[in-house]
């Protein structure tokens, strides 16, 4: 007893002595290579948004890299989206934000303009991190004045959902390269025979905005502004508006009050606008059998779209550089991870992953199915640049064209709103 | 208790420190040692009360005069946050729906909260019961559980829709639409009227009997001994909630941001001040104008707490005054 006794104080002195160390080591070294436990273990953090079925994948994939890196422990935290980046903002504003994290083209500039964002170049020089075997079109998602600020894990590119069994009971076949007239021709069809809505809103969606004003020679963005004038705006948001009132597209209203299931699988609209790798949620949520047609266009050949991605990115404060390299090379490239991952991020980015990775159901096939087409038919383009504050000006396209929706703000006051806000945004 | 205290002092030394003749400089000296433990041992809350409270604030006061967007050093604007403020739309809408917030809930609760303190404070069977049952929710009120059970009620087809439509007003949900959800943030405010309550209850206690009962031998009725007794008498207690609840009702952040899932909408309906200062500074980080935000609320509460003083005067009757 008393030897035991004896022992364990020893033990509990002696890992108090080495907590105080390694506490003194960490406040004192700040940038060593090896803080944590002496034994050259190190813990990067990871952080993502999405679903609880992503996180439940890349925790096996984590699982995986743990095995395959026993010196590198992951500490994982994640949210929904707009949770992720609130929290991102306050832990990077206090200098502590996670090593790596999922990062995506709206936030870029914003970042790498505050200095948060590590250049992987000096990784790959390094040989800790292969940016080989990057399918065409994603390689330079990333990229941002010759700087390496992501490294993307997925393709995307904007579709339209429509619901199957309607389009097909109204008659409408919707093909490459229709125009805008015929789409929305087609949706007074449908609100006509099928007595449902034809689109639950599109003029809210600044991504479709975008590939409109791309089929149009302008963009949404320009490298440090606004592509459009209040004018196109005006047009835009008034049309919407209007067509609301005529019942083809679903009401504002009723769409507020069925999130967060989206209108269309809860049978109040027939077609949807989103990126094409958020589709699987319409076969969960809706009853109906639902597929992805392609954009209309203005002059029946060009869609606007482009290749987007989500990415990997790394923390400039990080203290293990070569560690959060390795990582981000290992979930980008590693076979296994794809098969794990699937579309859930999209088209997967490399060919390694890209060919290890073999659909079996019908939402993931039709993804797949549906990027092959819009790459064959040619229509793909340069992605649009999203300068700093990016994020919020989409969040105020958004939250203001709603207000029009609902008929609570004018068009004229509205587009004011919006130009004001996205300039301070921009300036910010 | 009374034996005790004697034996006590039977017991006490016979030269008690009361009693002996003490040097003026020792009773100082003594005097700043037991001023020096006294500190120590509220040091815990003074430093608190620096670090968590006075330093923010100051911080804030600061920040509210400059351009902080958390990345960069804050740059001096001088007052340009505030006239910012006023020509903003959503600020002004932030005001609009606060203050319909503060004007609805405020009197609809304490109404309810006096109207049931006076059927409590008739002794009844079961009455303890009773108290407990509508002190209840505002135990419970103030966390974010109650806030998503409340978006349960009034989402979309759930039970209050479900409710409603059977009278044939189907309104969807409160939660999503617009000209409603403000409402259902009423409805939790007023529900939670218990505090008030037990306030009122406690200030109806204090009114003397025999009031009542002269008044009824002079003929009065229940309206008139209620507008001539229990309103005058309880008035101090009635200025006190109003002024409690009026500041509280202004500070209104956790209902709104989780009843609105997070977004104070649909269209603005659930801007409350705060929740546009939260969206402001964490969000947007623009750290400055939420702080100078911060400071204009202070000043608003602070104007509309020295009104209500002011009034005080018109309508609250404190015993001193009247006797």
């Amino acid at each position: 007893m008393g030897t035991n006794g004896n022992l364990e104080r020893r033990t509990i002195l002696k890992a108090a002595g080495a907590s105080l160390a390694t506490v003194g080591l960490a406040a004192t070294t700040g940038c060593g290579g090896n803080s944590g436990a002496g034994d050259g273990t190190v813990t990067i953090r990871y952080a993502w948004w999405g679903a609880e079925e992503r996180t439940k994948r890349i925790n096996q994939t984590i699982a995986l890299f743990e095995k395959k890196y026993p010196k590198i422990k992951v500490e994982t935290d994640f949210q929904d989206y707009v949770a992720f980046w609130e929290k991102f903002q306050t832990q990077a504003a206090g200098g502590n934000p996670p090593d790596v994290f999922q990062n995506s083209v709206a936030f870029l500039r914003k970042y790498d303009k505050r200095g948060v964002l590590l250049d992987l170049k000096s990784q790959v020089d390094a040989g800790n991190l292969s940016m080989d075997n990057f399918r065409a079109g994603v390689e330079k998602v990333g990229e941002v004045d010759g700087k390496l600020l992501g490294v993307p894990v997925g393709s995307n590119t904007m579709s339209l959902v429509i619901d199957e069994k309607v389009f097909e009971k109204a008659g409408i076949k919707a093909e490459q390269g229709w125009t805008w007239d015929e789409y929305f021709a087609a949706l007074e069809k449908i609100r006509n025979t099928q007595k449902v809505a034809g689109d639950t809103g599109y003029f809210g969606i600044m991504y479709l905005y975008d590939l409109y004003l791309r089929q149009n020679g302008k963009a949404f963005f320009t490298e440090d502004g606004l592509g459009f004038t209040e004018a196109d705006l005006t047009e835009w948001w008034t049309d919407g508006y209007n067509r609301v009132k005529a019942g083809i597209i679903t009401d504002p209203k009723k769409v507020e009050q069925l999130k967060p299931k989206s209108s269309l699988a809860a049978g109040e609209g027939a077609s949807e606008f989103t990126w094409d790798n958020f589709t699987v949620r319409y076969t969960t949520e809706g009853d109906s059998t639902y597929g992805l047609a392609p954009i209309p266009t203005t002059d029946g050949k060009q869609t606007g779209q482009y290749l987007s991605s989500l990415m990997l990115s790394a923390s400039s404060r990080t203290k293990h550089p070569k560690e959060v390299a390795q990582f981000i090379d290992f979930m980008v490239h590693d076979p296994e991870v794809g098969k794990i991952m699937g579309y859930d991020r999209g088209i997967l980015a490399t060919t390694e992953q890209f060919e290890a990775y073999q659909p079996t159901d019908a939402p993931q096939k039709a993804i797949a199915q549906y990027e092959k087409d819009v790459a064959e038919a040619g229509v793909l383009g340069p992605i649009t640049p999203h300068p700093s504050g990016a994020d919020t000006v989409e969040a105020a396209f958004l939250r203001i064209a709603g207000d029009v929706g609902l008929g609570k703000s004018k068009v004229s006051d509205a587009v004011k709103q919006f130009f004001s806000e996205a300039e301070t945004a921009l300036a910010a | 208790m009374g034996t005790a205290v004697t034996t006590l002092v039977k017991d006490s030394p016979p030269q008690a420190p009361q009693k002996r003749p003490a040097a003026p400089g020792d009773a100082k000296r003594r005097g700043r040692r037991e001023n020096l433990a006294g500190y120590l041992f509220m040091s815990p809350w003074i430093a608190g009360f620096l670090l968590l409270t006075a330093g923010p604030m100051v911080a804030s006061l600061y920040f509210a005069f400059t351009d902080y967007n958390l990345f960069t050093a804050p740059k001096w604007i001088g007052f340009d946050n505030f006239t910012k403020m006023f020509e903003d739309p959503r600020w002004q809408k932030s005001v609009e729906v606060t203050a319909k917030y503060v004007v609805i809930g405020t009197p609809l609760k304490l109404l309810l909260a006096l109207g049931v303190a006076l059927l409590l404070a008739q002794s009844r069977r079961g009455q303890g019961f009773y108290r407990a049952a509508f002190y209840a929710p505002s135990l419970i009120g103030a966390s974010v559980s109650v806030g998503f059970v409340w978006r349960a009620l009034f989402s979309d087809d759930a039970i209050v829709d479900r409710t409603q439509s059977l009278f044939g007003m189907d309104v969807g949900g409160w939660v999503g639409n617009a000209d409603w959800i403000l409402y259902c943030l009423v409805a939790l405010t007023v529900w939670q009227f218990g505090a008030p309550m037990v306030i009122f209850l406690a200030g109806l206690k204090q009114v003397p009997r025999e009031l009542y009962e002269a008044a009824e031998v002079d003929g009065a009725g229940p309206l008139r001994r209620f507008w001539s007794i229990t309103l005058p008498m309880i008035s101090p207690v009635l200025f006190f909630n109003v002024l409690l609840e009026t500041i509280h009702s202004f500070q209104i952040f956790g209902s709104a941001y989780v009843v609105s899932n997070t977004s104070c909408g649909p269209a603005d309906a659930t801007l409350v001040y705060t929740c546009y200062l939260y969206q402001k500074g964490f969000k947007e980080a623009q750290m400055g104008f939420a702080s100078a935000m911060a400071w204009m609320l202070l000043l608003a509460v602070a104007l509309v707490t020295a009104v209500l003083f002011w009034s005080q005067k018109r309508w609250v009757h404190y015993e001193e005054a009247a006797r």
